[in-house]
């Protein structure tokens, strides 16, 4: 009770300091009075008796201290002395201030962005689903490498087998958009991300609805016979205004009625980071998206994504053992569709499979960002160096009367923490900037994410933590030497700065050279391996080609309408004045392409249907490989001719055509295809008429080439397939043409929805996303940390020509020339950007090892690259000396003699 | 070292507490250099003690409730700030008192078996 009472006492007095203080010294007065009285009572003369007083008492200012340290948090209160005389040293440099700020606000910042992005993608737990730790992902790997989805058989026999998890569920990789109209109104364009899960999906996360009801047993898999979609917290706000009486309402999804069985709890969104509008029950695929409901039994191509909930006692170990068995008698069972594939399983992850690289690429980005918040620091250390140089008679001052060393440093300290502080303040604001900035240097994606870049109570966690480190990291070296300032020398001796601050200073200088330059060099690094990753040929020309995505199914085109409205259309765009040419087609190459269009074999092979591997398909008006400058080996494109009705062509990829007839011209020959769109028994005969080159794909990266089979639009058109069909326009002088082809679209029909404009460079670059990012990441970053290293060198070259301002008078006037002078200043500084460069190199050379496997085969030690930013760095390090070099020459002897 | 301030008494920690109650208790409310007085009297030596040293003690106590001051004015019409024993201060004087007992006796006791 006492020792509270106390407590409370002391917070009181922290608060209100000033009242204690005023009765401590009217009663010390009173005190003092009262000895006198006693001492004069007993004959002493009234001087001696008031320093008997005093002597009795014990030294006024002595009781004070006592007293406070007894009254109060002495320490707390000290923190606060401290901060009100660092503001105000602050506030009287403010330019320092300013520089200093703002330096460790980059620093600060920069880690922050990417903190969050990895807060965002590793350690967000999903909101929504239970006890996320006990979830898993498995994917279809070969070799013991990869993470791809699986297909439906494969999963319904891991489901039916695994005993180490309790439900595995599956939903797609990648959702589809949807063209949406409510009941009603069939046509009106908007489009939804949708996506596929089997019936267990919402059980298995452990989700709840926020109304109306998720799937349960009875949405089954069986094909169309539950037509109910659940929807996501956020579309249902954002499109019904969180209407509680959705449950129960129609939705017409690609002009099929879906009710709406429920939403699902708000931030829910799986355990990935894709967004979805809405989810649909697997057995939909066919109402949702026709051309792909032969997926349901096809066992060799893979699209979903499974995942499971493991069993209370059952490690990941033991469940991906079990998961590999399973994966191996699949192998033996189905090898024509299953031969080299084995199941992973993981733990589960927003980015299923990619964890490894993201994290590989985040840890990267990581360092490069350090580096840059250790060049910010060495910055500020190097600043508060020179302004303990110029501090040192106040410190000796201080030492000289009595002021402990730890009581100095924490007070230096205390002044670096309110730059940190400060600092990392603005750089939680900068980094809202940079996350934004960042996500806007991707690609566009294809399909909408959901990564909310918040900055969550981690990442303020993080920035705090980090800016107290910044505050140690620059503020205790500089503290401790100026503490350790020697009193008697200091206060002689007014020059100031010793010899070994200085070197300690130039050190500061030569860590922020060599670590930008580090930055720089893996910049060059990466911006030369994209050049060269560009330069590879893809086998076909991404640029100038402009993408312009429609669904014609929703907006009512069936399949005869469609044909004819897809011919107009592209007639109508090769007349507009910057078009050179364009064409129709139902995917392009370089993004995750290739659909299915059933099993395709020559005649005479006696497989069975549902058994003939699968070829990547696509359908194409003519002009497809004129217009992305896809070479056609033999034969010609489709033409007029190739309409409905007519005898059905195909053009093939060379790898299908030596597949098919090695060593022969596969011009005039029949290829057999399965399950053409319709059941998997029908088939037909292509005659081929072309063989194209292979195109390297969305394996841009890995340069693999992907073989496609080609059918012509105006024979193969269903509204089932051509749910998305893509216009491209190759331009001829470089204008960006979508809104042109979006008003064309809209005056031949408004109700046509566009879903997606893009350039087919951005589409093809998604496969380059790491280097783009870690290439403007680090390339803007070593900007910044060549300007902080040109302000660094500037900062010591001028410091050190002021200080020795009197040095070059003398040296005028014993007859130097000004010349003599400017060089011997810049020999100095330069020194120190050459020594900082040497050890830059040395360690980009270390760095580049590393950085090998991001670099499509380029050498690490690229001349280019190290030698230009070596030379950047030297000329930037020039300029710096210049200015402060100029100054030294034109040392007047007089005023350098006047000077101090 | 000790002979050289044989003059002053070293007080142990905590014990001025003890005693600045105790002298509160039996002469009622005091002011800090009535208290300094009366400790140097009954130490039957003038200036035993720092008298400043007083006041971290009265602070302490005060904090903890077992004092209080007020600020009065002496027969000699000079202000002081006079400090009363609180209830609560009576109660700690009863503890303490008890506890110091027994800590000096179990110290007499060892003392007695060492030097046998």
């Amino acid at each position: 009770m006492a020792g509270l009472r106390r407590l409370l006492a002391k917070l009181v007095d922290l608060l209100r300091p000033g009242r204690a203080e005023a009765d401590l010294s009217r009663e010390l007065a009173s005190h003092l009075a009262l000895l006198e009285d006693e001492l004069l009572r007993r004959g002493l003369p009234a001087e001696q008796a008031r320093r008997a007083a005093r002597l009795s008492l014990g030294g006024v200012e002595q009781v004070k201290e006592l007293h406070r340290d007894e009254r109060s948090f002495v320490w707390l209160d000290d923190a606060r002395r401290d901060l009100r005389h660092a503001v105000r040293l602050l506030r009287r440099d403010p330019l320092f201030a300013l520089t200093a700020v703002l330096s460790l606000a980059i620093g600060i910042g920069a880690n922050t962005t990417i903190f969050s992005v990895a807060n965002a993608l590793l350690f967000r737990a999903p909101a929504g689903v239970a006890d996320p730790a006990r979830l898993v992902d498995i994917g279809v790997g070969r070799q013991g490498v990869g993470f791809n989805p699986g297909s439906y058989p494969n999963y319904l026999d891991v489901r039916q087998r695994a005993t180490t998890l309790d439900g595995v569920y599956a939903s797609e990789m990648f959702g589809a958009p949807l063209g949406m109209g409510s009941a009603g109104n069939d046509g009106r364009g908007e489009v939804v991300s949708s996506r596929l899960v089997t019936a267990n999906y919402f059980t298995v996360l452990g989700a709840h609805p926020a109304a109306g009801r998720l799937f349960a047993a009875g949405d089954g898999e069986q094909p169309g016979a539950a037509p109910v979609v659940v929807l996501s917290h956020r579309f249902w706000k954002r499109r019904f205004n969180e209407d509680p009486a959705i449950a129960g309402r129609t939705l017409r999804l690609n002009g099929h009625p879906f009710t709406v069985a429920g939403v699902a709890a708000e931030g829910f969104q799986g355990t990935h980071v894709l967004e979805t509008d809405v989810w649909l029950p697997l057995g939909m695929i066919a109402a949702a998206r026709p051309s792909e409901a032969s997926l349901l039994a096809n066992r060799g191509s893979g699209w979903l994504v499974m995942g499971g909930r493991l069993k209370p006692d059952v490690s990941v170990a033991q469940a991906a053992a079990e998961l590999a068995a399973i994966g191996r008698a699949l192998e033996r069972e189905f090898p024509d569709q299953n031969r080299g594939k084995e199941l992973r399983l993981r733990e589960s992850s927003s980015i299923p499979g990619a964890s490894g690289p993201v994290t590989a690429l985040l840890a990267l980005l990581m360092g490069v960002v350090s580096l840059v918040l250790v060049i910010a620091c060495a910055n500020v250390a190097g600043v508060l160096l020179a302004r303990a140089a110029a501090r040192r008679r106040e410190i000796a001052v201080r030492l000289a009367i009595g002021a402990g060393q730890a009581r100095l440093v924490r007070q230096l300290l205390t002044e670096t923490a309110v730059l940190c502080g400060v600092g990392g303040l603005a750089g939680l604001l900068l980094a809202r900037g940079l996350t934004s900035l960042l996500v806007s240097l991707l690609p566009r994606l294809p399909f909408p994410i959901d990564v909310s870049l918040g900055l969550d109570g981690r990442v303020i966690l993080f920035t705090t933590g980090l800016s107290l480190v910044a505050a140690l990291l620059c503020g205790l070296v500089p503290a401790r030497q100026a503490s350790q300032a020697d009193v008697v020398s200091a206060l002689k001796d007014d020059s100031p700065g010793a010899s070994g601050r200085s070197r300690l200073r130039n050190a500061f200088v030569v860590a922020q050279v060599a670590f930008s330059l580090v930055l720089v060099v893996a910049t060059g690094l990466f911006v030369r391996a994209l050049r060269r990753a560009g330069s590879t040929d893809p086998g076909f020309d991404p640029r100038g080609v402009e993408l312009v995505s429609v669904d014609p199914s929703a907006a009512g085109y069936g399949d005869v309408t469609g044909p004819l409205f897809a011919r107009e259309l592209i007639e109508r765009v090769r007349e507009l004045p910057d078009t050179e040419s364009a064409t129709i087609a139902r995917v392009f190459p370089g993004g995750f392409e290739g659909i299915g269009l059933g099993g395709v074999t020559v005649p005479g092979d006696a497989r069975a249907s549902g058994e003939a591997p699968e070829w990547d398909w696509n359908i194409v008006e003519p002009g497809y490989f004129s217009t992305l400058r896809i070479p056609l080996v033999a034969g010609r494109d489709f033409g007029p001719s190739d309409r409905a009705g007519s005898p059905p062509v195909a053009i093939v990829g060379e790898a299908a055509a030596r597949h098919f007839w090695p060593g022969e011209n596969a011009i005039g020959r029949s290829l057999v295809q399965f399950g053409a769109g319709g059941p998997a028994s029908k088939t037909a005969t292509l005659l081929v008429v072309g063989v194209a080159r292979d195109v390297k794909s969305s394996r841009l990266v890995d340069g693999l080439s992907s073989s496609f089979v080609y059918v012509p639009l105006q024979q193969r058109y269903t509204s089932n397939v051509m749910s998305s069909m893509t216009i491209a326009v190759r331009t001829s002088n470089g204008p960006r043409m979508a809104a042109e082809i979006r008003r064309l679209v809209a005056s031949m029909n408004p109700n046509l929805p566009i879903v997606t404009v893009q350039t087919l460079e951005d589409y093809t670059a998604l496969g380059l996303v790491p280097q783009h990012v870690v290439a403007s990441v680090s390339g803007s970053l070593g900007l910044v940390g060549l300007l902080l290293a040109a302000i660094g060198i500037y900062g010591v070259t001028a410091h050190g020509v002021t200080r020795r301002m009197r040095e070059f008078g003398i040296r005028v006037a014993l007859g130097a020339k000004g010349a003599d002078i400017l060089v011997m200043v810049l020999r100095q500084g330069m020194s120190l950007a050459g020594i900082g460069c040497a050890i830059g190199l040395a360690l980009a050379a270390a760095v580049s090892q590393v950085l090998t496997g991001f670099l499509f085969g380029l050498p690490p030690l690229d001349p280019l690259a190290f030698g230009g930013a070596s030379a950047l760095f030297l000329v930037t390090a020039l300029a710096a000396c210049y200015g402060p070099a100029r100054r030294a020459a034109r040392a007047d002897p007089l005023v350098a003699l006047r000077y101090e | 070292m000790p002979g050289r301030e044989s003059g002053r008494v070293e007080l142990l920690q905590g014990t001025l507490d003890l005693i600045v109650l105790r002298a509160l208790a039996t002469m009622g409310p005091q002011h800090a250099y009535g208290i300094a007085a009366r400790l140097e009297q009954i130490a039957e030596h003038p200036f035993t003690l720092n008298q400043g040293t007083l006041y971290p003690a009265l602070v302490r106590l005060e904090q903890r409730g077992w004092i209080k001051g007020t600020w009065q004015t002496t027969e000699n019409r000079r202000e002081a700030k006079y400090y009363a024993i609180t209830k609560a201060g009576a109660r700690a004087l009863g503890e303490q008192t008890e506890r110091w007992r027994r800590f000096a006796g179990l110290v007499d006791k060892l003392l007695l078996n060492e030097s046998d």
